[in-house]
């Protein structure tokens, strides 16, 4: 088992570094995506800025404590970033060009290293950014902060995984049809209902982004759970709805491969 | 040495492709109510390999070479029947199987594009945990027979195609793998690219010990590297055996286009050739090399002779001194003829089976 | 006359192009549509009925949903990625095989975009129309409205095809042409209607062309401008237009001798 761990673990970095050679190469293209993400950040602010020169709190939320959330839900998205949206975009070479083959004929897990392939090292950047500002606003935010600090990057990793069992459940569909890339835009149209806290939506929305589309797990609720902390109940929903769809993701992998390996010749 | 590494026992495959509708309509309808249609690639193959051996394994587009090569590395299951590779069944794909094999294809790379070889290689360090030592003696053996030292630094997108492909074996042999699985390895490569692959899979097969399947359409790739040659049409393994059997050194085929039909004792009799090297035709599409099949001639019954080189002139000699003949001609019986005889549907005759 | 003959060919091709999947361009449109709205109700939802605000920027609740309504038909006709399509044949040496047919490659790839932008504008047309009618308003103002609409895409891809001649300098224009869509995103009043801003940064988005595409657009066909603030606006359209036109002829033949003298 440990020896397994130990595997896993050097390929991971094995993988980093060799991102990172890659990147070196590419350097000016990197700096150029990391503005980017840097303007659409500024365009959320903005917009935010506007509404909030018109009203002084926005279904209770404050402009701070706005603002906080736009940093963890930054930082949260170029985690995400850095590590798996590349590999998300490439999953439909895997199926359709067959890199699967030499995967599968490799002593490892073929998921993992399909996941852990490209990265993009520099938008990490973006990550100490996103923590920055979530810094810079923590107090207006009502934050009480010290120890409470220390949550953070477990509420990190609620927001990356969610990401990744969600971007998941929206590629897997390769398996069956060509043109998932229908499937990966919608995935970014429904991430649009991330980018504002959860507790703007009404009713049924704010359902459906808490269970069956648990966008608002990428950066609301650690916001939220930062800011006020959650309630039981909340807690369970979300090891509940991660499971499930870790279960939903794992099940259609299996299926899927069944039928690359009836269908392919 | 006589160990059995690859045993396939009866294996059928039969593949069901669903026809998909339009558009996403036709993709829910593939998820609930798919409309299979199903044919078979493979039916019923049986062979044994021993370890050590090189086999060649070949056969027109759709013949199913790379469907038993996907059963044998474990990609995908036989319908029926049963396959065994170094004891276990590929499709288990067990760690130790997959410590144990190698799949290269010659149209797939795994290596990164925008890296030099040596950090994919890393990799593959680490996925296969070979220790440090061993692992840079390996890379300076093969870098070494591939004569690519140089270049191991070098991005593999700034490689020619073949210098690829030996950075692809490499790759794919970091490992030491007991059994490696060859698919079409000089696809696209120049001669001497080609030439200098082969001469190297033949060294690591001789030093190593290792046990090589390879497929490929070039025949020079299996006369000059396989002991045993397999040759497969339409999911069926029609030949087994010794490359040299099919070619018989120093055979050759006569042609001969008569002015009317003969039975093949007739000509027999005529050619002093035994009846079982003589094949007749007579149907319009004599498909022989086609270089001078016009049309008057097309109707005409041809006779083939496989005879010795230096009875040539004898058998000719035997057959114009009793009957009129319209044309003939030798026709040389290189691997790649015979192969594409067999293609194209040679009577089984010519062909053994075991 | 002859040379409309390959512009509707290309018109054509482009709607054949982007409807061969039918559900999967609904679905497309109802997704890029439905979710933009969902947005903007949500944040007046937010502001009205749980804030409890009954003004904002002198727009009741009732104004603010309108607006939210009526621009989603503008915002479906603006933009295309087609700026996208051309730099991505710079880059790639695509573009050769255009230099070697009569006809412009800035004009084809665009009308081969456009296509399917016409076609979306003439269904929201249509519902734009009927839904006028049905609730008091000038249908003839929605025609005018869309008419600006369609001037701005004709900007939006300017200056896309500008921007993408920077491809012929550096290997990627993609980053920049990113970052104009997101600006474009909140300065041409799809997320927000632009009077929102604050007094003093009002200026920001007057002196861009981006809110002839959906803000001015939803103004006109909601009564809110008047014939003279609509007639400027199609005045300053056409001016961008003709501004972007000479500046695209610029920059091209700059990029051009540059893409020529390197081969390609």
């Amino acid at each position: 088992m440990n020896r397994t761990l130990t595997k896993y673990f050097r390929v991971f970095f094995i993988q980093l570094k060799n991102n990172f050679v890659r990147e070196a190469v590419y350097r000016s293209n990197l700096f150029t995506m990391l503005f980017v993400d840097i303007i659409w950040i500024a365009v959320e602010f903005s917009l935010f800025g506007v509404i909030y020169a018109n009203t002084p709190t926005l279904a209770g939320w404050t402009q701070p404590q706005v603002y906080f959330f736009l940093g963890i839900f930054f930082a949260s998205d170029a985690l995400f970033t850095t590590f798996f949206q590349r590999n998300f975009w490439n999953f439909s070479d895997l199926v359709n060009k067959g890199e699967l083959d030499i995967l599968l004929t490799k002593p490892i897990h073929p998921l993992f290293l399909a996941l852990t392939r490209w990265m993009n090292i520099t938008a990490i950047f973006n990550l100490f950014f996103g923590i920055a500002i979530a810094i810079r606003y923590a107090e207006p935010a009502g934050f009480s902060g010290g120890m409470r600090w220390a949550l953070l990057p477990g509420w990190l990793a609620v927001g990356v995984l969610t990401a990744i069992v969600v971007r998941f459940a929206f590629s897997i569909w390769i398996f069956w049809t060509e043109r998932s890339f229908a499937l990966s835009r919608m995935y970014y149209q429904f991430f649009a209902l991330a980018t504002k806290p959860d507790a703007l939506y009404p009713g049924w929305v704010r359902y459906v982004i808490l269970t069956f589309l648990p966008f608002a797990f990428i950066g609301s609720v650690p916001a939220r759970a930062l800011i006020h902390g959650l309630e039981m109940r909340e807690f369970l929903t979300i090891v509940f709805v991660l499971s499930g769809f870790f279960i939903f993701d794992l099940f259609f992998w299996k299926k899927g491969l069944k039928r690359y390996q009836s269908a392919s010749s | 040495m006589s160990e059995i590494v690859i045993q396939v026992d009866n294996v059928r495959r039969s593949f069901t492709s669903t026809q998909k509708g339009e558009g996403l309509k036709g993709t829910v309808e593939l998820l609930f109510n798919p409309k299979v249609k199903s044919h078979d690639a493979l039916k019923g193959v049986s062979f044994k390999i021993e370890s050590g051996a090189f086999v060649g394994l070949i056969g027109a587009n759709g013949a199913g070479k790379t469907t038993l090569l996907k059963i044998l590395s474990g990609l995908i299951p036989p319908s029926s029947g049963e396959a065994t590779v170094l004891g276990q069944k590929p499709f288990d794909r067990s760690l130790s199987f997959r410590h144990q094999i190698s799949l290269v294809m010659g149209q797939k790379a795994q290596l990164w594009w925008d890296l030099p070889a040596v950090d994919a290689f890393d990799l593959l360090k680490a996925i296969y945990e070979i220790p440090d030592a061993v692992y840079r003696e390996r890379i300076d053996t093969l870098a070494e027979l591939l004569d690519v030292k140089r270049l191991m630094q070098t991005q593999i997108r700034r490689l020619s195609l073949g210098e690829r492909m030996k950075m692809e074996l490499i790759g794919a042999l970091i490992h030491w793998p007991k059994v490696i699985f060859l698919d079409e390895p000089t696809i696209g490569l120049d001669v001497l690219a080609a030439h200098k692959l082969r001469e190297f899979l033949r060294v690591f097969n001789q030093k190593e010990k290792a046990t090589i399947i390879l497929t490929s359409h070039n025949m020079d790739d299996i006369e000059r590297l396989c002991s045993r040659v397999m040759i497969m049409k339409t999911g069926e393994l029609i030949f087994d055996g010794d490359p040299n059997q099919l070619t018989k050194k120093g055979e050759c085929r006569l042609r001969i286009r008569f002015m009317e039909k003969k039975s093949i004792e007739e000509l027999s009799a005529l050619s002093g050739v035994p009846a079982d090297h003589i094949e007749a035709e007579t149907t319009s599409e004599t498909t022989s090399e086609g270089e001078d099949s016009n049309d008057s001639g097309a109707a005409l019954p041809t006779a083939f002779f496989n005879i010795q080189r230096t009875e040539a002139t004898k058998v000719l000699q035997s057959i114009m001194s009793k009957t009129s003949i319209i044309d003939m001609g030798i026709e040389e019986t290189s691997l790649e003829k015979v192969i594409q005889r067999i293609y194209e549907g040679e009577p089984a005759g010519l062909v053994e089976r075991k | 006359m002859l040379r409309l003959k390959w512009r509707i060919a290309a018109l054509k091709n482009g709607l054949q192009d982007a409807t061969a999947y039918r559900i999967e361009f609904l679905l497309q449109l109802i997704g890029s549509a439905g979710v933009p709205a969902l947005i903007q109700w949500l944040l007046w939802y937010a502001i009205f009925k749980i804030g409890g605000q009954t003004e904002v920027a002198g727009m009741s609740y009732t104004d603010l949903l309108a607006y939210t309504w009526m621009s989603v038909l503008f915002s479906q006709v603006r933009g295309g990625d087609h700026d996208f399509a051309l730099m991505e044949m710079i880059r790639s040496g695509g573009l050769s095989n255009y230099l070697l047919r009569p006809v412009s490659p800035v004009e084809f790839v665009y009308i081969r975009g456009v296509a399917e932008k016409l076609f979306v504008a003439g269904i929201c047309l249509v519902i734009g129309m009927i839904a006028s009618f049905a609730v008091g308003l000038n249908p003839l103002h929605l025609l005018g409205a869309m008419i600006l609409a369609l001037l701005g895409n004709i900007i939006h891809y300017q200056l896309g095809a500008m921007i993408a001649t920077l491809a012929f300098l550096w290997e990627e224009a993609y980053a920049i042409l990113m970052v104009k869509n997101m600006v474009v995103q909140i300065l041409s009043g799809e997320l927000i209607p632009l009077n929102l801003f604050p007094a003093n940064m009002q200026w920001v988005w007057k002196m861009t062309p981006f809110y002839l595409y959906v803000y001015g657009p939803t103004q006109f066909a909601l009564g809110r401008w008047n014939l003279t603030e609509f007639g400027n606006a199609i005045l300053i359209a056409c001016a961008w237009i003709v501004f972007f036109t000479v500046g695209i002829k610029v920059t091209w033949k700059f990029g051009i001798k540059r893409y020529l003298s390197l081969g390609g």
